[in-house]
């Protein structure tokens, strides 16, 4: 079997695609099955609409507001947007969220490493296999309060640095501009790269294993086996993780900034998730928070754009 | 065949959803006892709120408590919801001060009953509306909290210094803290994540500086941070930090439990804490032993300041009845009962805290050395600063602190983000 | 012989780094396991060591004391399993339909669906709590239920659909000519093949329904229905933090969890025998 860097078909693939195509065919059972189909999606169009689309909207329509407190409303037209661009907080949040962005691709690249490896049933896989996924499961207000001890100045990450003469690396964590951020950042891979393995592993399951096989047996280096063979047959899943990292590490970040530095020091970790509670629930200006929240939003709409114009065509691609 | 199975499934999911809307609704019966839906945050502890519960019950049984109780730090996101859409619990609370003012429109004033329900308590203020007991009252507070200084008779004794003596003046604080780091030991343990500092230390400093007029102008927003007297205030907060009198890492780690735990491990010789709920002198005596412990006013830094000797005392949790209830007798009957002698005592039996309610036992207080000096501190109380501050005033309060410790903001621009921060507060524009 | 020695060499530095990332990954368990075991002072005073001044099981005595564990159990299951079942199947008709389907307007509910991921929890809850109200399901398990199901319908809905869309054309036509209706199709021709992306799926919902704060306490607003999660982090106050306390509440929380893991495990594993088996 020949390797090629076409997706892979499945794993019911044992004979190639045939295209006979069912274009035309009998026009009648058309409607029905529209109607059919209709009737399928429509619990989970109900749910998206109710519990997402509607607040959304109705978000968006408080962002237009201008609320004192818990007091009546006006309209305020645009002001709470513009509002937003001389605001020093909000910048910095956002600048905040561009760099935790950076980080994606180690969120992708690293548990799909350790999942590989697992798959090539690397001596104790089972065991690493079980144990990797362990962080996901613990509760993120737990994380929150492990880590103040564990990034503490003479926490064990830095006993553990100064044991092995790493002294200058033993810094104050959670104290630094750039160093509180990425800190934190490496706080939820930790908590999550788990899920990225499980994510991994469950794509890998797919690929006949003569398909990987022959790919070690080729001899090819570790690194160039990922990318060229591996990743492009795990399209499907690559995109899903990236996805799901993308849209997801801001809101995983929030119980962490919750329980370690309240956006600080100074805004330093100040991400817009965050300051939407703030403004909202502690500094009572719903207006402007729901105008950060739709910002907030727009933002990660326009980050995930292209992954969700994949996860778009993937899941409505036909191989015809 | 297969088709049969899922019908199966179909038709036992739909009996199970018929079983759960059974026991979700909270049939409450026309004829039976009321049964008060209560939002709280459990201050003081559960074992506080059962004993509430189950007191209060026995002695009321027209009358069923349904506490619904929320995580402190997921009160705000719970509460709001309840209020913008006016509906939900019929007894709530709050922190007495702003946090309260500015939520009073969820509340029903009490009118003319307040002065007669919360007649036995110590004071009642923090309830009404600036502070002011002639006006508008909203609920009833039954503890009292506010700030003073614990230090560790050994860590003292250690650097040299009289355990007896702790210092009283901003400069003994000082020497004093030089003596303890020379020894090896933090002086004051310190987090400034969060809105700690707010309501523990920076009412301790403005004491030095303001009149009870000009915290009424704080809380009305008319006093200017760029005030010399706030000004003055702000430069003494920066200085606790700047002159290394801390633990290094206070401007990441939060007051609780960190900051306190470094107090409590023994390894400082001040924490800068409270006289209720939690890290107080019960929590501290249990630590470090109960002979140990010792209780001071924060240092003076003017002696002569007409505040500078005063306790900046502030009423906890305020319970009031919602407007959109519709059991508001009973939610009446449950605060009165909450602000009286019973469950004064309760208080201090089960929470171990300072009771507002005058009438307690007294023989029921606490023995301990530390809690008897407390008792004289609070005997003179004024205005707590801390409560006057609006959301973004403590927000931008603890993060210029964390800014000016590491040196990335200088005092000057502290005071004008404090400003902006006042001018950004939805709630003080409206006092305006 | 040398290549042999350096991938010998290059077997022990892989084995290694997967140990190191093993040991970070447990270390924080074993933490909250030896936190749980400390009194509060004791912990105060040595946060990271042993016990030191003995073991206590006090904390989770306090735990249970305080929790109505058996109720909170059963909400949390209730409320997790509907949910997570709930999602789970409405994403395998959405998926199927949009797939397998001659469906006009399929692309545009798929699209519908999946952008519901990117928006911020934060900035929809007043609306969210308002719209649940006015379902009137405010303080029911529905509530949670169905907003769970929403909440997990997006990530479903695209991992299954990438999983149908990989099935060919014939092989469903081949079952529909053997007199195989759409559910049969679904059931027991798709849903096996998908079977890894259902049990990632699962546990992925799973734990983040089990974990979840925000939606049961603005849904459920506390009380007697309050879930399992809501009550462990009750067990800390406003000014009370006690972690030994927290930890054990927390390790009892915990426990379903991983239970639940460790048997979706095999499934996991069988589902990916039955992939490579084929």
């Amino acid at each position: 079997m020949s390797i090629s860097t076409a997706p892979a078909k499945g794993p019911a693939v044992a004979t190639p695609p045939s295209p006979p195509g069912r274009r035309a065919r009998r026009r009648p059972g058309h409607a029905r099955e529209w109607w059919f189909g209709a009737l399928l999606v429509l619990p989970a169009v109900a749910l998206a609409v109710t519990f997402k689309v509607v607040p959304l909207v109705r978000g968006v329509i408080t962002s237009f507001e201008s609320s004192s407190g818990f007091g009546d409303s006006s309209f305020a037209g645009l002001d709470n947007y513009t509002r937003m661009f001389d605001d020093p907080v909000v910048l910095a949040s956002f600048r905040n969220a561009l760099l935790v962005v950076a980080t994606l691709p180690v969120w992708v690249v690293f548990p799909l490493v350790l999942a590989v490896l697992i798959h090539q049933r690397a001596p104790g896989w089972k065991f690493f296999r079980a144990v990797y996924f362990i962080p996901y499961t613990i509760a993120p207000i737990v994380v929150g309060i492990m880590f103040r001890q564990i990034l503490a100045p003479d926490g064990p990450i830095n006993a553990g640095l100064r044991a092995i003469g790493l002294e200058p690396l033993a810094i104050e964590w959670l104290n630094g501009q750039n160093s509180a951020l990425f800190s934190l950042v490496a706080v939820a891979l930790w908590s999550f790269f788990g899920l990225g393995v499980m994510t991994y592993l469950a794509g890998l399951a797919t690929i006949p294993d003569e398909v990987m096989e022959a790919a070690y047996l080729d001899g090819a280096g570790f690194w160039r086996r990922l990318f060229s063979v591996v990743v492009p047959m795990l399209r499907p899943t690559v995109a899903y993780w990236s996805v799901l990292c993308a849209s997801g590490v801001l809101i995983w970040l929030f119980p962490l900034i919750y329980a370690l530095t309240q956006g600080g020091p100074g805004n330093a970790t100040m991400l817009p998730e965050y300051l939407v509670f703030l403004t909202t629930f502690q500094f009572l200006d719903r207006g402007y928070g729901s105008a950060i929240g739709i910002a907030l939003f727009v933002f990660v709409a326009v980050l995930s754009i292209f992954s969700v114009r994949h996860m778009f065509t993937e899941g409505t691609r036909k191989p015809r | 065949m297969f088709r049969r199975r899922l019908a199966g499934v179909l038709a036992a999911g739909v009996a199970a959803a018929t079983v759960l809307a059974g026991c979700g609704g909270d049939g409450a019966g026309s004829d039976g006892p009321v049964t008060l839906k209560v939002l709280t945050w459990e201050p003081g502890g559960t074992e506080y709120w059962q004993a509430v519960k189950t007191t209060f019950e026995a002695s009321h049984p027209d009358i069923k408590l349904d506490m619904q109780a929320v995580p402190f730090d997921k009160y705000p996101e719970v509460q709001g919801p309840y209020i913008t859409s006016q509906s939900g619990p019929d007894v709530m609370a709050n922190n007495a001060g702003l946090e309260l003012f500015d939520r009073r429109g969820a509340y029903v004033p009490l009118g003319e009953k307040a002065a007669e329900i919360n007649k036995d308590l110590v004071t009642y203020s923090g309830a009404c509306e600036g502070f002011d007991t002639s006006k508008e009252c909203y609920g009833v507070p039954f503890s009292y909290q506010g700030n003073v200084l614990y230090y560790n008779k050994d860590v003292l004794t250690a650097a040299g210094l009289d355990p007896e003596k702790p210092p009283a003046t901003w400069d003994e604080f000082g020497a004093a803290c030089d003596a303890v780091t020379k020894s090896g030991k933090t002086c004051l343990a310190l987090g400034l994540s969060g809105t700690f500092p707010a309501y523990w230390d920076f009412p301790e400093i403005a004491r030095n500086y303001l009149t009870e007029d000009d915290i009424r102008g704080l809380l009305a927003g008319t006093l200017s941070w760029t005030d010399p007297k706030l000004v003055q205030t702000l430069e003494k907060l920066a200085e606790i930090t700047t002159k290394g009198w801390t633990n290094k890492n206070a401007p990441s780690i939060t007051m609780l439990p960190d900051g306190a735990d470094i107090f409590q491990r023994g390894d400082a010789a001040f924490a800068g804490t409270i006289i209720s709920d939690a890290v107080n002198w019960d929590a501290f005596g249990k630590a470090l032993g109960d002979d140990k412990l010792g209780v001071t006013r924060w240092p003076a830094i003017n002696p002569s300041a007409p505040l500078a000797q005063k306790f900046s005392g502030i009423e906890g949790a305020v319970y009031g009845v919602t407007k959109w209830s519709e059991k508001k007798e009973a939610g009446l009957e449950f605060i009165t009962w909450l602000a009286g002698k019973e469950n004064g005592e309760l208080w201090v039996k089960h929470a171990k805290g300072q009771p507002l309610n005058t009438t307690v036992d007294p023989s029921l207080l606490p023995s301990s050395p530390a809690f008897k000096k407390i008792q004289e501190l609070v005997a003179d109380p004024t205005l707590h600063a801390g409560v006057m501050l609006s959301g973004p005033e403590a927000d931008a309060l603890a993060r210029g602190w964390q800014q000016v410790t590491l040196g990335q903001l200088t005092v000057d621009k502290w005071a004008e983000q404090m400003q902006q921060a006042l001018e950004r507060s939805p709630t003080k524009q409206q006092g305006r | 012989m040398n290549r042999r020695h350096s991938a010998q060499i290059g077997r022990y530095l892989l084995i290694f780094a997967l140990a190191v990332v093993a040991v970070a990954a447990l270390y924080p368990l074993l933490f909250t396991v030896v936190s749980s075991l400390k009194t509060q002072t004791g912990f105060a005073r040595d946060p990271l060591g042993l016990p030191t001044s003995g073991i206590t099981f006090d904390n989770y005595v306090e735990a249970f004391k305080r929790m109505d564990m058996p109720r909170l159990l059963l909400n949390s299951i209730i409320t997790t399993v509907a949910g997570l079942v709930l999602s789970v199947v409405a994403a395998m008709l959405v998926a199927y339909t949009v797939t397998k389907l001659r469906f006009r307007g399929g692309k545009l509910v798929f699209l519908l669906i999946i952008v519901t991921l990117t928006i911020p929890s934060q900035a929809i809850i007043y609306p969210l709590y308002q719209t649940v109200l006015d379902l009137g399901m405010s303080g029911e398990y529905q509530g949670l239920i169905l907003a769970y199901a929403a909440f997990g319908l997006p990530l479903g809905t695209y991992q299954l659909a990438g999983y149908f869309q990989q099935v060919p054309d014939e092989l469903i036509e081949a079952a529909r000519v053997d007199g195989a209706g759409h559910f049969t199709i679904l059931f027991r021709l798709l849903a096996p093949i998908a079977t890894p992306a259902l049990a990632a799926l699962a546990i992925f919902n799973f734990v983040w329904m089990w974990n979840d704060l925000l939606l049961p306490l603005v849904i459920m607003g506390g009380s007697d229905s309050k879930t399992l999660m809501v009550g462990v982090s009750m067990l800390s106050g406003q000014y009370d933090v006690s972690v030994p306390l927290v930890s054990a509440g927390l390790i009892v929380a915990l426990l379903p969890v991983l239970i639940i893991y460790l048997v979706f495990q095999r499934q996991l594993v069988s589902g990916a025998l039955a992939g490579s088996g084929k």
